[in-house]
């Protein structure tokens, strides 16, 4: 491949490059062609690479793409279908924009950023366009993004509306349009962010070569921007309010709060005291002085907006109002997304800017004027309809993909709510070179770009997030309805200096503003929890399949001693403990209904999703290595269904192996990666705990009745064979399997890292290490103490002498141990997490109606 | 007219409440007729933040929270009003035609005007339906003037609604309330609003107090009162205009403002969020509102003319 400054030299033709393109359309805009059917001079680089590179290797790169995507828990949540991949896509193939047009792009999205920062201003100030008549009072009293509780409420300095973005179409003239504007909590910075990392892997050279501007410095200025908002003064504490794991674009919160290097909370997690925003850590509450909002402004306090929000925090406005939290954007900016303002932007903009936009919007007709209602229900096959407030299951709709029955459905809907629709002459957007079925293909596309409130004005992030319909009959162009992403390349004419972000990262936050939301810690503790229930049952099963499966067979009260033992680990009773014969005769499929079904409380696959659950609240902890072993669960358990036929096993303790592995993998991942805080404790106390109660259960299951000799040979074995220690412990007794050296091996053994003293020990570590450790021991720590003491005095011999039958001293000591515990974890659980009841409304029957 | 109002609120909880976040529209709002003289306000358990503020519409309204434990939360604001006497009654039988309200509202580029039109659109509560419509229209033909049409069917509420605390609550919708003709001072208020709307006129919802006076030769009961509401139209170039459908009357020196708004939900006396307190907290109002002794005996006579059964609540 050449570089760009060879390739000035020798520039590449259109000829060189038209074997491996689609053929110049021969109608509408394109973006690589120019309208004599050459290439633009732009593209020719980019689009000869990817002829030089040749289909095979495009093809692996998608491919790599795709891999990287998903290690990165790159996903994108489409309402409708639930069940649909998730996965975040990208086209290999980036939109190219020149730097002379994207300096004119620039231009317009900051004076229109300008704008609709003066008109938010006067929304929720004077409303002189309102007063002079510049828009019909019903545009504004009729719009439900227009929040009259946030009257008069205001940011510290120049700028109300922090982030801007629009959606960009071009024109048949080629230029380009505005179709619509997002105030509320503009989503796609942080997906373009990750399509330009995955990019710069995938084409590292191609990318470097082509001197494409760099997006950071658009996050900095954000960042940046949040911090001057702080209203406490002091470092402040930001964080990304997000509606949680159930939100399209939850991945992009997690993102985006780690690239920015803020925390990423709920609504559950933050609370109003004292006049001021908190935030629940383990260690007590956090004053917050920043939010930026990924929650829809009416849900985010119940007390003054929607009161059925679950999402949001009770009292949040009244702290604005009083100044002492930052939100951005602030609560009621999504009025500036009604798309009827841009039927009067011509006239906004001469009020308020004195001067006309450079970049016009897409013209658009307002209902709610009766001229306008009578062009729109005459010429509604021809227009795009759209609602005039957002909502889920409420998308914008083309007129020519309704048949005359719909339109005239549509028509009538439309005369009933005239305010609340408008419609907007169809831009198809201009076609661009797309990577689908092996070749390139022309699509049309749509750019959002972003603008953040920075200094005096407005910066943009040079680029933004591109996107296309594969299935090129699709008109709209919308991610809820499976269209996928493009990066997005503004092209320098030379080699971006690089700019030292030092002094605008000046204020970072330091160790304090770093504390965990105690869900967080929760999520990471009940991850240790699952993670090793899950391990242990395994364990146990493939111990239990490996000893059926001897070529001798067992003798019966072994057997069943080893199948009830699984139902007594893995509490899936009544299973082996009942006494049906015919259970005992075929063990196969319960033992894989309890590996298999997730709907079974206690089974393998239960508590595996349930830590994957876990995991995806707190995916802002995780690096992508240990998301990528997190999804390698994931996989390994569907698999599991394919391997585990019932009478079909040969060796079903091999099908359970890399399941375990992997299991361990994460667990290493966590210990050798994972900072020491508290998250690390809690997720590892987690681990501990519930180990010690799984070898408490193996113990009281298999060891507690007396056997004959070689009979209770097989159950030690089994015993530590779960616990890996059989080839320790033979290594060290040539003996045979003795109970006493067994019952030490697996209770007392403090090297064993897999004994009980080892997991107590390690707990009381972890709790000498938690931050906000205190001199007198807290009631799960005097519980565990006890444990550790009743274990050290206790006495081997005494353990293994049977009476009648029964180890009676090993069964008290053990029943002791389990009891402690158990109650020492759900002490854990109400010292450190939050549990109080949630919010309930004093009066429950004036929330909001859904009108439409 | 001079009033001492005693208006408390009372919230008793099953279980403890660790804290709460609430806003109370139970303030008098000063108005070119009414001007407070007193306030004072008690919240108990004492309040960790609480402040007055002036709300969207202009009204004063009580923020307040409370972080700690309690079961019982009270709320009592005692206040000292003054009310200018009532000018004559209008003279409903001249004035704009509602063809020319109609006209003006389309057409004014009066900030009044402009700004009243938010009260033609629909609002959480209050929608406009053709079954309102129709019901209303045979009052408001184009050529009567805009505001005896009004209080026509202000009369004709009076007349073919009964007044039935046990029907309704405040979740009612309008359709039930207009299929069953029952209902609060509340829902007759909302009806009038969204009769109004749906024909195309401006109309807000007033919330206060009105005066009762107890039957002759008996002493007033504390606490008799109750929280009242009623309805405002408004005519450009006339303005605002009072009617209460609950006792066929355009509001005089009895009606006691606290907080208008498009509709209840606007103005709730007081609303928000606990954090505890367990299932179906108990709600207990009370309101007095009694003439201030100088002016007592003098107007006293005055309003015992009026039937007792007018006065509803």
């Amino acid at each position: 491949m050449k570089p760009y400054s060879t390739l000035m030299e020798n520039p590449v033709t259109t000829s060189d490059i038209k074997a491996f393109m689609y053929p110049s359309p021969l109608a509408g805009i394109d973006e690589a062609y120019d309208s004599e059917g050459g290439i633009r001079p732009h593209w020719r680089y980019l689009l000869h690479s990817l002829q030089t590179l040749g289909q095979d290797a495009i093809e692996e790169r998608q491919r790599k793409t795709r891999r990287i995507l998903r290690d990165d828990g790159a996903t994108y949540k489409i309402y409708d279908e639930p069940d649909a991949n998730q996965s975040w896509q990208l086209n290999p193939i980036p939109l190219l924009i020149d730097s002379e047009e994207w300096n004119q792009i620039e231009t317009s999205l900051v004076e229109r950023a300008e704008l609709f920062n003066l008109l938010l201003q006067d929304i929720y100030g004077e409303r002189t366009l309102v007063r002079q008549g510049v828009i019909p009072p019903e545009l504004l009293f009729s719009h439900h993004g227009f929040l009259r509780p946030c009257h008069q409420i205001k940011l510290p300095g120049d700028h109300q509306l922090i982030l801007h973005a629009a959606d960009l179409a071009r024109a048949p003239d080629g230029t380009m349009r505005v179709m619509a504007d997002r105030t509320q909590a503009p989503s796609g910075a942080g997906y373009a962010l990750e399509n330009r990392t995955v990019m710069n892997r995938v084409f590292p050279s191609l990318f470097r070569d082509s001197h494409v501007h760099r997006l950071s410095l658009f996050f900095s200025r954000l960042r940046q921007r949040l911090h001057e908002l702080n209203p406490n003064g002091g470092i402040a504490r930001i964080v990304v309010l997000t509606p949680g794991i159930y939100n399209e674009a939850y991945f992009e919160h997690a993102y985006l709060a780690n690239y920015l290097g803020f925390q990423l909370v709920q609504g559950s997690d933050l609370s109003v005291r004292n006049g001021y925003v908190w935030m629940k850590a383990l260690d007590g509450l956090k004053r917050v002085d920043v939010i930026l909002r990924r929650v829809d402004d009416v849900y985010c306090d119940p007390v003054e907006l929607r009161g059925d929000s679950r999402l949001g925090v009770p009292g949040l406005l009244e702290v604005a109002r009083m100044g002492h939290v930052a939100i951005a954007n602030p609560l009621g900016s999504s009025v500036l997304e009604n798309p009827a303002l841009l039927r009067y932007l011509p006239a906004i903009s001469q009020a308020l800017l004195g001067r006309d936009l450079q970049m016009p919007s897409v013209k658009t007709w307002w209902c709610g004027n009766s001229d306008d209602l009578e062009y729109v229900c005459a010429n509604l096959k021809d227009l795009l309809i759209k609602p005039t407030y957002r909502r889920p299951g409420l998308y914008e709709v083309y007129g020519a993909d309704l048949d005359d029955k719909k339109l005239q459905a549509w028509q009538n809907r439309i005369r009933k709510n005239p305010l609340q629709f408008v419609a907007q002459e169809y831009v198809a957007g201009a076609q661009t070179p797309t990577w689908h079925q092996g070749q390139i293909q022309p699509r049309a596309s749509v750019l959002r770009t972003f603008a953040v409130a920075s200094e005096s004005s407005y910066s943009v992030m040079p680029g933004g997030l591109t996107r296309v319909n594969l299935d090129a009959d699709k008109k709209i162009i919308s991610n809820q309805r499976g269209s996928i992403s493009k990066d997005t390349w503004v092209l320098a004419s030379e080699p971006e200096k690089q700019i030292s972000l030092l002094n605008i990262d000046a204020q970072s936050s330091n160790e304090s503003t770093n504390a965990l939301p105690s869900r967080v810690v929760e999520n990471l503790f009940w991850m240790g929890r699952y993670a090793e229930r899950a391990e242990s049952a395994l364990r146990l099963l493939r111990t239990v399949f490996i000893q059926l499966n001897k070529t001798e067979k067992l003798p019966d009260p072994v057997c069943r001693t080893l199948l009830s033992a699984i139902t007594h680990v893995t509490a899936t009773y009544p299973g082996f403990t009942s006494l049906q014969n015919t259970l005992f005769k075929n063990p196969e499929p319960e033992m894989i209904s309890i590996i298999l079904d997730h709907q079974r409380l206690g089974s393998v696959a239960n508590n595996l999703i349930a830590m994957i659950n876990a995991a995806e609240q707190v995916k802002e902890q995780f690096s992508s290595d240990t998301q990528r072993v997190i999804n390698d669960i994931g996989d390994q358990l569907e698999q599991l269904k394919q391997t585990l036929e019932p009478n079909t096993l040969s060796a079903p303790e091999e099908a359970l192996a890399p399941l375990i592995t992997t299991l361990l993998a994460f667990a290493g991942l966590i210990h050798e990666s994972m900072t020491r805080g508290n998250g690390w404790h809690f997720m590892e106390m987690g681990r501990r705990l519930e180990r010690a109660l799984q070898i408490v259960n193996t113990l009281r299951s298999l060891l507690v009745t007396g056997f004959e000799e070689i009979e209770q040979e097989t159950l030690i074995e089994s015993n530590l064979l779960c616990g890996e220690a059989l080839i320790t412990y033979r290594r060290r007794y040539q003996n045979g399997m003795r109970i006493e050296q067994g019952l030490e091996m697996i209770m007392l053994n403090a090297k064993n890292p897999r004994s009980l003293i080892y997991q107590l020990t390690q707990l009381e570590e972890h709790f000498s290490n938690l931050t906000n450790n205190q001199d007198e021991f807290s009631a799960e720590q005097k519980l565990l103490l006890e444990a550790t003491t009743a274990l050290r005095l206790s006495d081997i011999k005494l353990l293994a002498k049977t009476t009648n039958g029964i180890r009676s001293d090993l069964d008290q000591l053990l029943s002791r141990l389990q009891y402690l515990i158990t109650t020492a974890t759900k002490a854990i659980g109400q010292h450190y997490f939050d549990h109080t009841d949630g919010p309930q409304l004093l009066v429950k029957n004036t929330e909001w109606e859904d009108q439409l | 007219m001079k009033y001492r109002i005693l208006h408390s609120t009372r919230y008793q909880y099953a279980l403890s409440v660790s804290n709460c976040y609430n806003l109370a529209y139970v303030l008098p709002r000063a108005t070119e007729r009414q001007r407070i003289d007193k306030l004072d306000i008690k919240v108990s358990p004492m309040a960790t933040t609480r402040t007055i503020r002036t709300d969207y519409f202009g009204n004063q309204f009580l923020q307040f929270s409370i972080e700690k434990d309690h079961t019982v939360l009270d709320v009592s604001i005692t206040s000292e009003i003054y009310i200018k006497d009532a000018t004559t009654d209008p003279n409903l039988d001249f004035g704009n035609p509602c063809t020319y309200v109609k006209y003006l509202l389309q057409h004014s580029k009066d900030w009044e005007t402009l700004c009243a039109r938010e009260f033609m659109l629909d609002s959480p509560m209050v929608q406009a339906h053709s079954d309102l419509a129709e019901y209303a229209a045979p009052s408001f033909s184009d050529d009567r003037p805009f505001l005896s049409a009004v209080m026509e069917l202000t009369q004709r509420i009076f007349a073919d609604f009964t007044y039935d605390p046990t029907f309704s609550d405040v979740a009612t919708p309008l359709a039930e309330v207009l299929k069953h003709k029952r209902g609060v001072c509340q829902d007759f208020a909302h009806f009038a609003i969204g009769c109004l709307r749906s024909l195309g006129f401006p109309a807000r919802y007033v919330s206060g107090y009105l005066e009762t006076l107890p039957p002759p030769g008996q002493k007033k009961l504390v606490g008799a009162d109750a929280t009242h509401a009623w309805f405002a139209v408004y005519s450009p170039g006339e303005g605002w205009y009072e009617f209460d459908p609950t006792n066929n009357k355009i509001t005089g020196e009895q009606h006691i403002t606290t907080a208008w708004g498009r509709d209840y939900s606007d103005v709730t006396p007081l609303k928000g969020v606990i954090f505890g307190g367990g299932h179906s907290p108990q709600l207990f109002v009370s309101v007095d509102v009694r003439r201030i002794a100088e002016d007592f005996v003098q107007t006293q006579t005055q309003t015992q003319s009026q039937s007792q059964s007018q006065i509803q609540r």
